[in-house]
């Protein structure tokens, strides 16, 4: 108990600032906290693939775009409630994350980081495809929209409720098999672990949370939802917020977030000189010297401070 | 332990004086957003980087124009201020984008955003506030058809057009077709989405009866490669079409031109007017397109056809006192910069009559009943006008025919047609 105490009091520090953010920020800010509470699911879930069961996805923006128009579509044609979106977004996402999770088993390394970013690239041209039914290039609005405090709510009650759906699952059992499937695939089948089953599984997780981050993605851009929302950037963006969060931390996650959620935002103001590329430089730059001072992310940095304050 | 604690206690106070002070900042406006005694703020979205970042000129001749009227006194004695911000023509980003227009930068009214996917993600928003979304930089109809009858819910009066619509000008090709090539075999190539479709629609309506003239209708993705287009231009060649009528955006129309020449195919040629723009066509020559004969529409002025005119005269001196950057540009003939100059000498028209007690409301009761025969920048005799029945801006377009080869230029023929609705 004495050891988790600390942890449990960052915790609930974190939750009363984020309780408490909405009264003390102005409208615009509470947008903004809303995206990073977005991004916080998505990173949280690629993070629970990437850093504990050591699989490279680069396709889940595609998820995301699932997530997303499941909301779209399914509020345009029969008005369904979006909480009630957002949790089909889960389940449609669970099992399709399930199946892209298939070709993991036979690929590892960089192969199943390419078979995922094919993924990721071609998600998109899909509403182009079935243009009637997806919108097109068009989009498709959602039949509600939501106030940016509906949205920060929304954002931070579904980030809460996975952040510890995620605690559960990797302290335990299941955990333990991502881990070990992580550091070395054959001790893990020599301790009993089936492979397969866990690697889709892994999978499965990680691209239903991307599916409700999808889903508030779309509630964040005024209940439309177009492809160029879903480009490959989305999807390397979240692969750089898993990055600087530190891969296998669930803590860093919340700085991983708003590196991506606010950084593009607020480095776009940042005036480089001559150039109209300021958002593009100071991100990248930004990404440079985070992985250069901080190469286990901000999870290496909270472990490294806490060493520090133990000795 | 207490190294601990003490280190969560820094992280609040930290997160909580972040968080006040942003809230002290966002805190301060007047009774009409944006507008002060000596100031108005306005703003937009525009793909600056990116793809679509060829069009980034348009605000940089707006915000020239706005420099040189503030630097003659403003609008009753009010400068005006743009802020313009990148979007990369990627709606969750143009969201953002104008929600901080809107609700940080407090602007009075969000001026000349480019874009239909850009535009329908945020006109929800933008109307529901009753902010201006005016003069955006895209053709579709909605912007015409949704002030009075319900578009994604809701009527759309707060959103308001500019430039000609596109099937209106897609009408015109049809009837220049059944006019002079009344056996015509169309092959058409349009983009994949509302802004091709739109076109094609219109060219259909136009043909009337004779619809079923045209033979093919190719439709590519945006973004798809050179190759892509050219098969799709050699499927309209076999097929047997003798007129080619091209509905795309710049890059897709300047690789159909050159696959055009390459595999030796002359038919009558129709350029859409978004991808007439001198600079696109001299790109396509220098590839190896023939271009002589191609017909299209034009709306604004041309710098290099009429430079005469006191209209580009002006526009040539602003370019240059307040974007010489882009001097070369505009010798060059970029029509982009001719259409920011003129969408904002609209703008400025619309201040001047909505009065010194500038509201969102009346600004849109004055862009709602303009009435400009004579904006410089637009080709003389195209007039803007609306009214509570006319919710098109602009409703009349010139033909207009390359000739000269590599270093050719469009030129209008014939009378400025009305395209009314």
């Amino acid at each position: 108990m004495k050891r988790r105490l600390p942890a449990l009091v960052s915790l609930l520090a974190v939750c009363g600032v984020l309780a408490a953010l909405p009264f003390l920020l102005g409208n615009y800010n509470v947008s903004l906290a809303a995206r990073v509470g977005i991004y916080f699911i998505a990173v949280l879930g690629l993070n629970i693939l990437t850093g504990y069961t050591g699989q490279i996805s680069i396709g889940h923006g595609a998820f995301m775009a699932v997530g997303g128009y499941t909301t779209a579509v399914m509020s345009r044609d029969h008005h369904t409630s979006l909480i009630l979106t957002m949790l089909l977004a889960f389940a449609i996402c669970f099992v399709l994350g399930l199946l892209v999770g298939l070709p993991a088993l036979r690929l590892s390394g960089v192969y199943l980081a390419l078979a995922t970013f094919a993924f990721a690239v071609s998600v998109p041209q899909l509403p182009l495809k079935w243009s009637k039914f997806l919108g097109g290039r068009d989009g498709v609005q959602t039949s509600r929209t939501v106030s940016h405090t509906w949205l920060y709510g929304a954002a931070w009650t579904a980030s809460a409720t996975l952040f510890v759906l995620a605690w559960l699952i990797l302290r335990g059992r299941v955990g333990r098999a991502f881990r070990a499937v992580r550091d070395s695939e054959i001790a893990a089948v020599a301790s009993g672990i089936e492979l397969p089953v866990y690697k889709t599984l892994a999978f499965g997780i990680s691209a239903a949370y991307a599916g409700v981050a999808g889903s508030l993605f779309v509630l964040a851009t005024n209940g439309f939802a177009a492809p160029d929302e879903f480009g490959v950037v989305l999807s390397l963006q979240l692969l750089v917020g898993a990055a600087v969060a530190g891969l296998g931390s669930l803590w860093g996650v919340l700085a991983g977030a708003v590196f991506v959620g606010l950084l593009p935002t607020v480095s776009s103001s940042v005036p480089v000189i001559g150039s109209n590329h300021g958002r593009d430089v100071v991100f990248g730059a930004a990404v440079v010297l985070v992985m250069l001072l901080l190469p286990g992310g901000f999870a290496g940095l909270l472990a490294r401070l806490r060493r520090f304050a133990g000795a | 332990m207490a190294v601990n604690r003490r280190k969560v206690g820094a992280l609040v106070c930290a997160l909580l004086a972040t968080a006040a002070a942003a809230s002290v900042a966002a805190a301060s406006h007047t009774s009409t957003p944006g507008v002060s005694k000596n100031k108005i703020v306005i703003g937009g979205t525009f793909p600056l980087t990116g793809f679509a970042s060829a069009y980034k000129t348009i605000p940089a001749a707006e915000a020239a124009y706005y420099a040189y009227v503030n630097a003659h006194g403003g609008v009753f004695h009010r400068k005006i201020t743009d802020i313009i911000l990148d979007d990369q023509y990627d709606p969750s980003q143009t969201v953002p984008q104008t929600t901080k227009l809107v609700e940080q930068n407090h602007v009075f009214a969000v001026v000349g955003s480019l874009g239909t996917a850009p535009i329908l993600s945020t006109w929800n928003y933008l109307n529901k506030n009753k902010v201006p979304q005016v003069l955006v930089a895209t053709g579709d109809a909605y912007w015409g058809n949704c002030v009075h009858h319900g578009c994604q819910g809701s009527t759309k009066p707060w959103t308001l057009g500019w430039q000609p619509d596109y099937p209106s000008e897609a009408k015109l090709y049809a009837h220049y077709i059944l006019a002079h090539k009344a056996s015509a075999k169309i092959g058409v190539l349009y983009q994949n989405d509302a802004y091709g479709k739109n076109y094609l629609a219109g060219l259909k309506t136009g043909l009337g009866s004779h619809a079923g003239q045209i033979v093919d209708a190719e439709s590519y993705n945006f973004g798809d490669s050179a190759q892509v287009i050219a098969a799709h231009v050699v499927k309209l060649r076999a097929v047997g079409a003798d007129t080619f009528v091209i509905f795309a955006t710049p890059t897709a129309t300047i690789q159909s031109l050159v696959a055009r020449t390459l595999i030796g195919w002359s038919p009558l040629t129709f350029v859409n007017n978004v991808s007439a723009n001198r600079v696109f066509e001299l790109a396509a020559a220098k590839s190896g397109a023939n271009l002589d004969g191609i017909i299209s529409t034009g709306y604004v002025a041309s710098q290099t056809l009429q430079p005469n005119l006191p209209g580009m005269k002006l526009a040539k001196q602003i370019i240059h006192t307040y974007q010489p950057a882009l001097d070369q540009d505009f010798a060059a003939g970029d029509l982009n910069l001719v259409y920011g100059l003129a969408s904002a000498w609209t703008f400025v028209d619309a201040l001047k009559h909505a009065g010194k007690n500038l509201t969102r409301a009346g600004l849109m009761k004055a862009l709602r009943h303009m009435n400009e025969p004579k904006n410089p920048f637009v080709y003389p005799g195209i007039s803007i006008k609306t009214s509570a029945k006319r919710t098109f801006p602009m409703e009349q377009l010139v033909m207009t025919k390359w000739s000269g080869g590599a270093s050719g230029d469009w030129h209008p023929f014939g009378k400025i047609v009305n395209v009314g609705h």
